[in-house]
């Protein structure tokens, strides 16, 4: 009996000890109890973003895709009529390309006529500026023309002296 | 004349599991799908002709555009010709299989032909090719053909 009883003082810690067994109840003071089982965290957040995606997202879309198909179905190849100039929609097949053709994109023909209207543009530029430069070169070779290089000179002596300076250094060595 | 292909049970048998799946789905489009669908065109794009490089000025460049757009377009198509007459040689050859050297001989000349066309026109030039490089491809083969003759006969040495 005595050995019992000291097997009873042993086993009163034990009792509230938490082992890894699954089921393991840990006995509290209340008469509830809580399940210790390993996480389901990961499980959970999978099947949730599993429903979002297919339930959010793939299944309205393949439902919206399969609806467009059967109500309303692709076009049929044909050719254009006579005289006849077909809108910017009427050049695809799918009933969804050519909503978004009518409602988002930019016309085809509209983008290649602008940019030929911007080659244009720059090439005016470019022999606008073209001309000025070869005017400024001249006015500067020249000197006959008030605009650009003209300052008003006092010193004549010294203009002439530093002009035909400048032509002989440029005799001897020819201008790169 | 019964059809051999169909007095046969395992044929049947076969046939009659492809149709498991065939003949609801054939149902389904046929008298569902097809009676609801709306008929209504689409078209292919036709592009007009527009003037090609030899007739546009140097100083030109919404002409040097247009007409390498339309080079762009031109060198698609033909392409796709090249591909269709090779493919149609690969047709007869994979049809007559060992005969095919003597069999598929017209097909294999036509699409050869046009084989070498296409490298005359458009081949050896860089991936980054305009129509100006095409133009003088020509310039110079044609230069080339004036100072030593066709094309295969030989360069001639000074003499």
């Amino acid at each position: 009996m005595t050995v019992l009883s000291v097997l009873r003082a042993v086993a009163g810690p034990a009792r509230l000890a938490i082992t890894h067994n699954s089921q393991q109840v840990a006995k509290m003071s209340d008469h509830r109890a809580m399940n210790i089982i390993p996480s389901r965290f990961q499980w959970n957040k999978f099947k949730d973003m599993l429903h979002l995606y297919f339930v959010g997202a793939a299944i309205p879309l393949l439902a919206g895709i399969g609806i467009t198909n059967m109500m309303v179905g692709p076009a049929t190849l044909s050719e254009i009529p006579e005289g006849y100039v077909p809108r910017e929609d009427e050049y695809y097949k799918s009933p969804i390309t050519r909503f978004l053709v009518r409602n988002f994109t930019r016309n085809e023909q509209m983008e290649y006529e602008k940019k030929m209207q911007y080659i244009w543009e720059t090439e005016h530029k470019r022999q606008l500026r073209l001309i000025e430069k070869r005017v400024k070169k001249l006015m500067a070779e020249r000197g006959d023309y008030k605009a650009w290089y003209y300052t008003p000179h006092i010193a004549r002596k010294y203009q002439r002296i530093v002009r035909k300076e400048t032509e002989e250094l440029m005799e001897r060595r020819p201008a790169a | 004349m019964t059809d051999p292909y169909s007095d046969n049970l395992f044929t049947k048998f076969c046939t009659s599991v492809f149709n498991t799946i065939d003949k609801p789905v054939t149902w389904f489009r046929e008298r569902v799908v097809v009676p609801n669908r709306k008929e209504y065109p689409w078209y292919h794009r036709s592009y007009n002709r527009v003037p090609t490089i030899d007739q546009c000025y140097t100083d030109d460049p919404v002409c040097f555009f247009e007409a390498n757009e339309q080079w762009i377009r031109d060198r698609q198509v033909d392409r796709e010709i090249v591909n269709i007459l090779r493919q149609r040689w690969r047709d007869c050859a994979f049809y007559e299989g060992v005969d095919a050297p003597v069999k598929c001989v017209e097909l294999q000349k036509i699409s050869e032909d046009a084989e070498t066309n296409f490298f005359i026109k458009y081949g050896d030039l860089s991936a980054y090719a305009n129509v100006k490089d095409c133009y003088m491809k020509q310039k110079h083969r044609m230069l080339w053909e004036r100072r030593h003759g066709p094309v295969g006969t030989g360069m001639k040495t000074e003499q």
